[in-house]
Protein backbone atom coordinates (compact mmCIF):
# COMPACT_ATOMS: atom_id res chain seq x y z
CA UNK A 1 0.00 0.00 0.00
CA UNK A 2 1.21 3.26 -0.95
CA UNK A 3 0.96 6.57 1.60
CA UNK A 4 -2.34 8.07 -0.39
CA UNK A 5 -4.09 4.64 0.19
CA UNK A 6 -2.84 4.15 3.81
CA UNK A 7 -3.92 8.06 4.20
CA UNK A 8 -7.16 7.43 2.31
CA UNK A 9 -7.91 4.47 5.23
CA UNK A 10 -7.03 6.48 7.99
CA UNK A 11 -9.56 9.64 6.90
CA UNK A 12 -11.84 7.05 6.55
CA UNK A 13 -11.61 5.26 9.94
CA UNK A 14 -11.72 9.03 11.24
CA UNK A 15 -14.49 10.17 9.43
CA UNK A 16 -15.96 6.54 10.41
CA UNK A 17 -15.32 7.67 14.66
CA UNK A 18 -16.40 10.92 13.97
CA UNK A 19 -19.75 9.37 12.12
CA UNK A 20 -20.82 7.31 15.00
CA UNK A 21 -20.17 9.98 17.19
CA UNK A 22 -22.88 11.73 15.12
CA UNK A 23 -24.50 8.85 15.23
CA UNK A 24 -24.53 8.55 19.06
CA UNK A 25 -25.58 11.99 19.23
CA UNK A 26 -28.65 11.72 16.95
CA UNK A 27 -30.22 8.48 18.90
CA UNK A 28 -28.99 10.41 22.37
CA UNK A 29 -31.76 13.45 20.95
CA UNK A 30 -34.35 10.79 19.49
CA UNK A 31 -34.45 8.88 23.31
CA UNK A 32 -35.82 12.64 24.97
CA UNK A 33 -39.33 12.53 23.53
CA UNK A 34 -39.64 9.32 25.92
CA UNK A 35 -38.08 11.52 28.56
CA UNK A 36 -40.54 13.90 29.19
CA UNK A 37 -42.87 12.48 31.26
CA UNK A 38 -40.55 11.98 34.16
CA UNK A 39 -41.02 15.89 33.76
CA UNK A 40 -44.88 16.35 34.28
CA UNK A 41 -46.85 18.56 32.70
CA UNK A 42 -44.30 21.82 30.64
CA UNK A 43 -45.40 25.07 30.77
CA UNK A 44 -46.85 25.87 27.07
CA UNK A 45 -44.69 28.94 25.63
CA UNK A 46 -42.25 28.85 28.30
CA UNK A 47 -38.04 27.61 27.55
CA UNK A 48 -37.80 24.42 30.96
CA UNK A 49 -34.43 23.86 32.51
CA UNK A 50 -33.88 20.63 34.28
CA UNK A 51 -31.72 21.10 36.63
CA UNK A 52 -30.22 17.17 37.72
CA UNK A 53 -28.40 17.34 41.21
CA UNK A 54 -27.53 15.05 44.76
CA UNK A 55 -27.49 16.57 48.42
CA UNK A 56 -24.31 16.08 48.35
CA UNK A 57 -23.21 17.65 45.63
CA UNK A 58 -20.99 20.90 46.60
CA UNK A 59 -21.01 23.30 43.67
CA UNK A 60 -24.91 22.49 42.82
CA UNK A 61 -25.19 24.37 45.75
CA UNK A 62 -22.39 26.97 45.91
CA UNK A 63 -22.56 27.33 41.81
CA UNK A 64 -24.88 26.00 39.74
CA UNK A 65 -28.15 26.88 41.74
CA UNK A 66 -27.21 30.42 42.57
CA UNK A 67 -26.62 30.69 38.30
CA UNK A 68 -29.93 29.49 37.74
CA UNK A 69 -31.59 31.76 40.36
CA UNK A 70 -30.25 34.61 38.49
CA UNK A 71 -31.34 33.33 35.06
CA UNK A 72 -34.95 32.39 36.08
CA UNK A 73 -35.03 35.96 37.67
CA UNK A 74 -34.08 37.49 34.39
CA UNK A 75 -36.36 35.60 32.53
CA UNK A 76 -39.25 35.11 34.74
CA UNK A 77 -42.31 33.27 33.49
CA UNK A 78 -40.58 32.83 30.41
CA UNK A 79 -38.37 30.02 32.14
CA UNK A 80 -40.07 27.02 33.92
CA UNK A 81 -36.96 25.20 36.26
CA UNK A 82 -37.26 21.35 37.09
CA UNK A 83 -35.22 20.43 39.85
CA UNK A 84 -34.85 16.66 39.75
CA UNK A 85 -32.55 14.83 43.00
CA UNK A 86 -30.57 12.15 40.92
CA UNK A 87 -30.17 10.18 44.27
CA UNK A 88 -33.75 9.80 45.21
CA UNK A 89 -34.89 9.57 41.30
CA UNK A 90 -31.40 7.34 39.99
CA UNK A 91 -34.22 5.76 37.41
CA UNK A 92 -34.83 9.64 35.95
CA UNK A 93 -30.85 9.92 36.02
CA UNK A 94 -30.28 7.39 34.04
CA UNK A 95 -33.11 7.62 31.80
CA UNK A 96 -31.74 10.88 30.84
CA UNK A 97 -28.03 9.71 30.69
CA UNK A 98 -27.12 11.94 33.50
CA UNK A 99 -23.53 10.40 34.72
CA UNK A 100 -22.80 13.19 36.99
CA UNK A 101 -24.37 16.41 38.96
CA UNK A 102 -24.57 19.55 38.40
CA UNK A 103 -26.18 18.27 34.75
CA UNK A 104 -28.87 20.87 33.23
CA UNK A 105 -31.18 20.53 29.91
CA UNK A 106 -31.87 23.52 28.45
CA UNK A 107 -35.46 22.39 26.73
CA UNK A 108 -36.98 24.92 24.15
CA UNK A 109 -40.74 26.00 24.12
CA UNK A 110 -41.37 23.38 21.35
CA UNK A 111 -39.93 20.78 23.58
CA UNK A 112 -36.55 20.41 22.08
CA UNK A 113 -33.65 19.27 24.13
CA UNK A 114 -30.97 21.87 22.78
CA UNK A 115 -28.08 22.04 25.51
CA UNK A 116 -26.71 19.61 27.95
CA UNK A 117 -24.05 21.07 30.38
CA UNK A 118 -22.85 17.93 31.64
CA UNK A 119 -20.97 20.37 35.32
CA UNK A 120 -21.71 23.93 36.01
CA UNK A 121 -23.23 26.05 33.45
CA UNK A 122 -22.41 29.57 34.55
CA UNK A 123 -26.04 31.69 34.12
CA UNK A 124 -24.24 33.80 31.04
CA UNK A 125 -23.67 30.32 29.25
CA UNK A 126 -27.24 29.73 30.33
CA UNK A 127 -28.66 32.66 28.86
CA UNK A 128 -26.84 32.45 25.73
CA UNK A 129 -28.47 28.94 25.06
CA UNK A 130 -31.72 29.64 26.71
CA UNK A 131 -31.66 32.59 24.01
CA UNK A 132 -30.59 30.73 20.85
CA UNK A 133 -33.59 28.06 21.70
CA UNK B 1 -11.27 -1.18 48.81
CA UNK B 2 -10.23 1.89 50.03
CA UNK B 3 -11.77 5.50 49.52
CA UNK B 4 -8.73 7.60 49.83
CA UNK B 5 -8.63 11.11 49.61
CA UNK B 6 -8.60 12.66 45.93
CA UNK B 7 -5.23 14.15 44.30
CA UNK B 8 -5.05 17.20 42.00
CA UNK B 9 -4.96 15.66 38.64
CA UNK B 10 -3.84 18.14 35.60
CA UNK B 11 -5.77 16.24 32.78
CA UNK B 12 -4.70 18.57 30.23
CA UNK B 13 -1.47 16.65 30.44
CA UNK B 14 -3.46 13.42 29.96
CA UNK B 15 -5.12 14.86 26.88
CA UNK B 16 -1.58 16.45 25.75
CA UNK B 17 -0.82 12.67 25.82
CA UNK B 18 -3.41 11.52 24.14
CA UNK B 19 -3.39 13.68 21.47
CA UNK B 20 0.29 12.90 20.63
CA UNK B 21 -0.31 9.40 20.79
CA UNK B 22 -2.90 9.64 18.47
CA UNK B 23 -1.22 12.07 15.95
CA UNK B 24 1.98 9.98 16.19
CA UNK B 25 0.25 6.69 15.63
CA UNK B 26 -1.81 7.81 12.62
CA UNK B 27 1.51 9.24 11.07
CA UNK B 28 2.84 5.88 11.82
CA UNK B 29 0.50 4.08 9.87
CA UNK B 30 0.26 6.82 7.11
CA UNK B 31 3.93 6.09 6.52
CA UNK B 32 4.31 2.87 7.13
CA UNK B 33 6.36 3.44 10.17
CA UNK B 34 6.15 0.64 12.52
CA UNK B 35 9.57 1.97 14.22
CA UNK B 36 7.55 5.04 15.41
CA UNK B 37 4.79 2.77 16.81
CA UNK B 38 7.37 1.24 18.94
CA UNK B 39 8.72 4.29 19.89
CA UNK B 40 5.41 5.24 20.80
CA UNK B 41 4.86 1.88 23.09
CA UNK B 42 8.37 2.65 24.90
CA UNK B 43 7.46 6.40 25.66
CA UNK B 44 4.02 4.83 27.21
CA UNK B 45 6.30 1.85 29.01
CA UNK B 46 8.66 4.64 30.15
CA UNK B 47 6.10 6.68 31.48
CA UNK B 48 3.96 4.11 32.95
CA UNK B 49 7.49 3.01 35.03
CA UNK B 50 8.10 6.64 35.61
CA UNK B 51 4.39 7.19 36.88
CA UNK B 52 3.50 10.41 34.78
CA UNK B 53 2.02 10.58 31.50
CA UNK B 54 4.38 9.35 28.73
CA UNK B 55 4.61 12.50 26.59
CA UNK B 56 4.59 14.97 29.50
CA UNK B 57 7.71 16.63 28.44
CA UNK B 58 5.64 18.09 25.36
CA UNK B 59 3.03 19.25 27.50
CA UNK B 60 5.24 21.43 29.58
CA UNK B 61 7.59 22.47 26.67
CA UNK B 62 5.45 22.85 23.65
CA UNK B 63 1.71 21.98 24.57
CA UNK B 64 1.53 24.56 27.32
CA UNK B 65 3.95 27.30 26.66
CA UNK B 66 1.88 27.66 23.26
CA UNK B 67 -1.00 28.38 24.37
CA UNK B 68 -2.36 25.11 22.39
CA UNK B 69 -3.87 23.23 26.61
CA UNK B 70 -4.45 25.48 29.46
CA UNK B 71 -3.97 23.07 32.69
CA UNK B 72 -7.42 21.32 33.62
CA UNK B 73 -6.40 20.28 37.58
CA UNK B 74 -9.24 18.47 38.42
CA UNK B 75 -10.03 16.31 42.18
CA UNK B 76 -9.22 12.55 40.77
CA UNK B 77 -7.16 9.69 41.35
CA UNK B 78 -4.01 9.33 39.46
CA UNK B 79 -3.27 5.49 39.60
CA UNK B 80 -6.44 4.58 36.63
CA UNK B 81 -4.97 7.01 33.94
CA UNK B 82 -1.37 5.51 34.90
CA UNK B 83 -3.25 2.07 34.65
CA UNK B 84 -4.99 3.39 31.27
CA UNK B 85 -1.39 4.56 30.30
CA UNK B 86 -0.19 0.84 31.13
CA UNK B 87 -3.06 -1.01 28.83
CA UNK B 88 -2.62 1.33 26.17
CA UNK B 89 1.19 0.23 26.17
CA UNK B 90 0.44 -3.65 26.15
CA UNK B 91 -1.50 -2.92 23.31
CA UNK B 92 0.82 -0.94 21.09
CA UNK B 93 4.10 -3.15 22.44
CA UNK B 94 1.96 -6.06 20.94
CA UNK B 95 0.98 -4.01 18.20
CA UNK B 96 4.22 -2.94 17.60
CA UNK B 97 5.71 -6.64 17.95
CA UNK B 98 3.08 -7.68 15.22
CA UNK B 99 4.27 -4.86 13.07
CA UNK B 100 7.77 -6.19 13.18
CA UNK B 101 7.01 -9.92 12.91
CA UNK B 102 5.00 -8.83 9.16
CA UNK B 103 1.59 -9.46 10.94
CA UNK B 104 0.69 -5.99 9.73
CA UNK B 105 -3.29 -6.55 9.81
CA UNK B 106 -2.81 -7.56 13.95
CA UNK B 107 -0.45 -4.40 14.39
CA UNK B 108 -2.14 -1.95 12.52
CA UNK B 109 -5.74 -2.76 14.22
CA UNK B 110 -3.91 -2.83 17.47
CA UNK B 111 -2.08 0.66 16.76
CA UNK B 112 -6.29 1.97 15.80
CA UNK B 113 -7.16 0.11 18.88
CA UNK B 114 -5.29 2.57 20.86
CA UNK B 115 -5.64 5.26 18.81
CA UNK B 116 -9.66 4.77 19.34
CA UNK B 117 -9.29 4.94 22.57
CA UNK B 118 -7.19 7.70 23.22
CA UNK B 119 -9.32 9.81 21.32
CA UNK B 120 -12.21 8.70 22.98
CA UNK B 121 -11.00 9.64 26.15
CA UNK B 122 -9.45 13.00 24.87
CA UNK B 123 -13.01 14.06 22.98
CA UNK B 124 -15.23 12.50 24.82
CA UNK B 125 -14.10 12.48 28.76
CA UNK B 126 -14.63 8.45 28.67
CA UNK B 127 -11.27 7.17 29.59
CA UNK B 128 -11.89 3.18 29.41
CA UNK B 129 -8.49 2.14 31.03
CA UNK B 130 -9.90 4.28 34.20
CA UNK B 131 -13.23 2.27 34.10
CA UNK B 132 -11.26 -1.22 34.05
CA UNK B 133 -9.33 0.33 36.81
CA UNK B 134 -12.81 0.60 38.97
CA UNK B 135 -14.54 -2.24 37.58
CA UNK B 136 -11.33 -4.61 38.74
CA UNK B 137 -11.89 -2.53 41.91
CA UNK B 138 -15.32 -3.31 42.61
CA UNK B 139 -14.64 -6.98 41.72
CA UNK B 140 -11.79 -6.94 44.45
CA UNK B 141 -8.63 -7.65 42.64
CA UNK B 142 -6.10 -7.02 44.67
CA UNK B 143 -3.73 -3.70 44.19
CA UNK B 144 -7.07 -1.69 42.51
CA UNK B 145 -8.03 -0.09 45.51
CA UNK B 146 -9.39 3.41 44.55
CA UNK B 147 -13.32 4.32 43.33
CA UNK B 148 -14.56 6.40 41.47
CA UNK B 149 -14.61 9.88 42.54
CA UNK B 150 -18.71 10.51 43.78
CA UNK B 151 -21.04 11.34 41.61
CA UNK B 152 -18.74 10.85 38.64
CA UNK B 153 -19.65 7.40 36.44
CA UNK B 154 -16.17 5.25 36.72
CA UNK B 155 -13.87 6.06 34.07
CA UNK B 156 -15.29 9.85 33.11
CA UNK B 157 -13.44 13.34 33.56
CA UNK B 158 -14.38 14.58 36.75
CA UNK B 159 -16.05 18.15 36.81
CA UNK B 160 -14.35 21.21 38.09
CA UNK B 161 -15.35 22.02 41.35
Amino acid sequence: MDVLTRAGIALLIMFGGFGLSLLYQYWARLRTPDLFPDLGTLRPGASTLVYFTTPTCAPCKTLQRPAIQQVSQLLGDALQVLEIDAAQRPEVARRWGVLSVPTTFVIDPRGKVRHVNNGVARAEQLLIQLQRG
Amino acid sequence: MTNQPLQKVDHSALKANQLTIILLNILAFVFNLPFLAALVAAVMGLGSLLKLPGFILLYRYFYKPLGLLKPDILDDNPEPHRFAQFLGFLFMAAGSAALFTGAGALGWGLVWLVVALAALNAFGGFCVGCAVYYWLGILKVSGFTKTAPAGIFPGMKPKAR
